[in-house]
């Protein structure tokens, strides 16, 4: 609960804390207790099993970069860190996305970090289109499905027959694009120098103690770092 | 024959979507399937057509399960009209989006051409053969889904609110078009919100509602003697409405019929 309630600048600042961590850190076991806690905030958040399939999907594409480590002449334990790196990196942008709505990460953005509010826009409105494409190609694959398309076969056929995946899917992304450009425009995108929010995200008491914590752990891992224990 | 045989299915939380779902659609039936929004209408559809699996129950064609065929498979004998057709539209003329079926299915270039022809020339698109599908009107997007399930020599025909969005003109021009086809023998499932279609085109009415199929019967039937209409996200057309006001009028399932009754009466009369 306590993650829920953290203003989205605390949750960035820990995004990014997280992500350090994983570069500085360059072994196994703290690099698995990293994940591994990681995992865990998302269990505690309620989040885990339905994300389950991106964090597999992450796991599968860790292990990869582990093989294309080790097929290039790296060691066993410089694969484990390299996977177990990029899977520190990328689960907590899970954490970041599930748990904060982002319209509280672009008020925070502008208000705070004080990024335009064109550009902290074009960044959440990404992020929203993810998912969007995500349904949109499900459609437009089962559409295609009715009219023969078989997903099964080998990599080469697979990818000729997700041709006629993509190219609808292209142009609804184009003309979703354009709409969503001429809705932003009807309602005064870009015509005011400043923009309200309606979300309060000020930082209180526990998210400054959290911030403070999070600069303490990054002293501490660069100094073990230094002296070459994690 | 397409049947459903106690077809039970949720979306994997639980909440059961259908219960007990026993339906059968026998050859050259025209069929309008109706309810609520959110009553599992479009659920139906997706498990005829593979799209969905359910979770308990069989589906069965000729008496056979079919169970095991996903969409792909499907497609040989059932064509899916989405809502939205454009999204399986991409290839650059409509001829060529109306083969891409027959090619999946393994057709020769005559055959491929053949079917193409054909099924342009029952839903009267060869004037737009050349024409680039995403450019097209919405009514013409429809035609030109249906065209590439008739390409597929499909047996039935399933349309998802073929006519939302649509003017009159085009509404009719739809309605014309799917009741020649189901003349020629395509059996046809359509879900509508449309009361006057359920009551003028179609020959059976097919209602969901309380998660089952709640109502399985002629319009006729539908209209004059279910009590809950209501309740199932329904109402009486016009020409029911009005037909059902005069004393002795026969029950009439479009405007055009109840005037001619009037004017037959009026002219009775005089």
């Amino acid at each position: 609960m306590m993650i829920k309630n953290m203003v989205p600048v605390t949750k960035l600042i820990a995004t990014f804390a997280f992500s350090f961590w994983a570069l500085v850190m360059h072994t196994t076991i703290p690099l698995i207790i990293l994940v591994v806690a990681e995992l865990l905030i998302l269990t505690v958040c309620g989040n885990l099993q339905r994300n389950s399939k991106a964090v597999g999907s992450l796991a599968v594409f860790a292990v990869f970069l582990g093989i294309v480590q080790l097929l290039g002449g790296g060691s066993v334990e410089s694969a484990y860190v390299t996977g177990l790196r990029m899977m520190a990196m990328t689960v907590v942008f899970i954490i970041l996305l599930t748990t904060t709505r982002l319209q509280d990460l672009t008020a925070a953005m502008v208000t705070q970090i004080k990024v335009p509010y064109e550009y902290a826009f074009m960044f959440t409105a990404a992020l929203r289109f993810v998912p969007d494409f995500i349904a949109e190609s499900k459609a437009v694959q089962e559409a295609q499905a009715c009219r023969g398309l078989s997903v099964k076969g080998n990599v080469f056929k697979r990818m000729i027959n997700y041709m006629s995946v993509i190219q609808p899917l292209m142009l609804k992304s184009l003309s979703r694009s354009e709409t969503m450009a001429l809705s932003l425009e009807l309602r005064g995108f870009g015509s005011q120098q400043r923009h309200s929010f309606m979300s309060n995200v000020q930082p209180n008491v526990m998210d400054y103690a959290l911030i403070g914590g999070m600069i303490l752990i990054s002293a501490v891992v660069i100094y073990l770092r230094i002296h070459g224990i994690v | 024959m397409l049947e459903m045989k106690n077809v039970n299915f949720d979306y994997g939380n639980g909440v059961p979507i259908l219960k007990e779902v026993n339906l059968i659609i026998g050859e050259g039936e025209f069929i309008g399937l109706g309810g609520r929004n959110g009553c599992g209408k479009t659920t139906v559809t997706r498990l005829l057509m593979g799209l969905e699996k359910p979770v308990q129950g069989d589906i069965l064609k000729d008496g056979k399960s079919i169970i095991k065929q996903d969409a792909s498979v499907r497609s040989r004998f059932i064509g899916y009209v989405f809502q939205r057709p454009e999204r399986q539209m991409f290839r650059p003329t409509v001829a060529q989006e109306i083969a891409y079926g027959p090619q999946q299915l393994g057709m020769t270039k005559r055959e491929t051409e053949e079917a193409v022809a054909e099924a342009m020339e029952a839903t009267g698109l060869q004037k737009l053969a050349d024409a680039y599908p995403p450019n097209l009107n919405r009514g013409e997007k429809q035609r030109v889904a249906i065209a590439s399930a008739l390409a597929m020599h499909t047996q039935y025909l399933i349309l998802d609110e073929p006519t939302s969005g649509q003017d009159s003109a085009e509404k009719t021009k739809l309605m014309r078009l799917l009741t020649k086809l189901n003349d020629a023998g395509l059996t046809i499932l359509l879900i509508t919100h449309d009361m006057d279609i359920l009551a003028q085109y179609c020959k059976r009415v097919i209602v969901m509602g309380h998660q089952t199929k709640y109502f399985d019967g002629t319009p006729q039937k539908l209209f004059t003697e279910c009590d809950e209409l209501v309740d199932l996200g329904l109402t009486r057309p016009q020409s029911v409405t009005l037909s059902m006001a005069v004393a002795g009028m026969k029950y009439c399932k479009s405007m055009a019929e109840f005037q001619d009754e009037m004017v037959k009466r009026l002219r009775g009369n005089a």
